[in-house]
């Protein structure tokens, strides 16, 4: 069966009678017509698939097959969204989905790292951060910083511990923070959470699509 | 045959009985117009009320421009909102030829809430509570409770696509359950919850009651909180979904 967590940037496949691991392609070089799945998740997963799983309930079902533990808080930081889920003793505490205002945080990430050539992995976690609510409306911080002056680099910096900062209340400051999604690979914004952090990787949608599938609902 | 032209009366928020008793006759068309009545454009509210406003309260402004009503009772008291009270001037100041009438309504006896605990759809149990608004006479059918596996508290959304989601056997909590009760300004009504069931606590965007909806949300141990503007978006319906089928036993 072919599984899919279509993202608004990136699109993560998997087969699940190879052995291969998932694949990563940009969503903008699929072939609309021809592209289809079996179960997908994602922004653009209703389009594409037989079957389609909510992305909550996908986040919710991965972060249970992987994290195994009864009480976690899971943070899935992506291109267009943030969202989380919260188990307390084994159940569902609570949940959040901020697909429009506080959005488009990786978007606008990856957006300054191709702008700005910037490599986060050799940038500093700076001692202050921008407050900000969005990615969008956030980038006015960086143009201001640098017309007074301060470095473009260190201004990245603000800006993108601003947006972890933002998404780490958004998760209602948990002690302990699971990670996934794409910014899971970015080492400037992992660092800036003020908290322990358990990076889970991309693909943990597509975990929770696996457990979607060897749950009763598919069979 | 001659008939007779209908007074046409609008409410907001919950009236006192006394009233209800008043208006509820064959010569008056009531219109509740905290709800969305036809095709009635909220944008027409917007030069009126700020945008960024409770999705109800612009939703009664752009009712009342396009209804027209001869006389508003408005509640201003602890039964509805201070965005009402608000609301009530730009009404006078809008409609110079309606009466706006501000009530208070302390009603305290209970009417009961057997359609709160049903078993039913839960946008026809939402649709008949906010309809026993205009109806004075106490229950005479016996609707008999269900085992709740789901709960909604909050009050009537704007947009009842929100409440497609949820089980027929929901039970209603929040001001809800004060309206169906008669008795909008019951407090401790209004904060009562089921710890032990699921439950969304819900508020409209921009409403006082997001902050009494997110506090109890935080001390129920199966929560989600949400709150919404004029219509439900699939983000709000997503979380409704996943709350509900990662809450199943």
């Amino acid at each position: 069966m072919l599984l899919a967590d279509f993202g608004t940037t990136y699109c993560k496949l998997l087969d699940t009678h190879s052995v291969d691991a998932p694949r990563l392609m940009a969503t903008n070089t699929i072939d609309r017509k021809t592209m289809k799945v079996d179960i997908a998740t994602g922004h653009n997963g209703k389009r594409y698939a037989k079957q389609y799983v909510n992305e909550l309930t996908a986040l919710a079902r991965g972060g249970l097959t992987l994290i195994r533990k009864k009480t976690f808080t899971l943070l899935d930081c992506g291109s267009r969204d943030i969202k989380y889920v919260t188990y307390n003793d084994g159940k569902i505490k609570d949940m959040g989905w901020n697909a429009e205002c506080g959005a488009s945080m990786g978007f606008t990430i990856e957006l300054l790292e191709k702008y700005y050539n910037l490599d986060f992995s050799k940038m500093p976690i700076p001692k202050s951060a921008f407050s900000i609510t969005c990615g969008v409306l956030g980038m006015s911080n960086i143009f201001d910083a640098v017309v007074n002056g301060e470095n473009e680099v260190e201004a990245v910096a603000k800006f993108v511990k601003g947006i972890a900062l933002n998404a780490y209340d958004f998760a209602k400051r948990p002690r302990e923070l699971y990670l996934s999604g794409g910014l899971c690979g970015n080492p400037l914004f992992v660092g800036s959470l003020p908290c322990p952090v358990i990076s889970l990787g991309r693909f943990v949608l597509l975990e929770g699509l696996q457990a979607t599938l060897q749950s009763s609902d598919c069979l | 045959m001659v008939t007779q032209k209908k007074h046409r009366i609008g409410i907001v928020g919950v009236p006192p009985l006394s009233i209800i008793k008043h208006i509820a006759s064959p010569d008056h068309e009531i219109f509740d117009l905290d709800e969305p009545q036809g095709r009635i454009d909220i944008e027409t509210a917007s030069p009126l009320l700020p945008r960024v406003y409770c999705g109800i309260l612009r939703t009664v402004i752009a009712n009342s421009l396009a209804i027209q009503p001869e006389l508003i009772y408005i509640d201003t008291g602890s039964g509805k909102c201070d965005c009402a009270v608000h609301t009530a001037t730009v009404l006078d100041d809008i409609l110079p030829n309606c009466r706006i009438l501000r009530t208070r309504n302390n009603d305290s006896t209970g009417f009961g809430i057997p359609l709160c605990k049903a078993r039913m759809k839960l946008t026809d149990k939402m649709a008949a509570i906010t309809a026993t608004v205009q109806n004075p006479h106490p229950y005479l059918d016996n609707i008999a409770p269900c085992t709740p596996t789901a709960g909604f508290w909050g009050v009537p959304p704007r947009d009842f696509s929100l409440l497609e989601f949820f089980p027929d056997t929901t039970h209603i909590y929040g001001w809800t359950r004060c309206m169906e009760n008669k008795t909008p300004d019951n407090l401790d009504l209004e904060m009562h919850y089921n710890p032990d069931i699921p439950t969304v606590f819900f508020a409209q965007s921009f409403c006082a009651k997001t902050a009494l909806a997110s506090h109890l949300a935080s001390r129920h141990p199966y929560a989600l909180y949400l709150d919404c503007d004029v219509t439900a978006g699939s983000s709000a319906k997503a979380k409704i979904q996943a709350f509900l089928e990662l809450s199943e036993k």
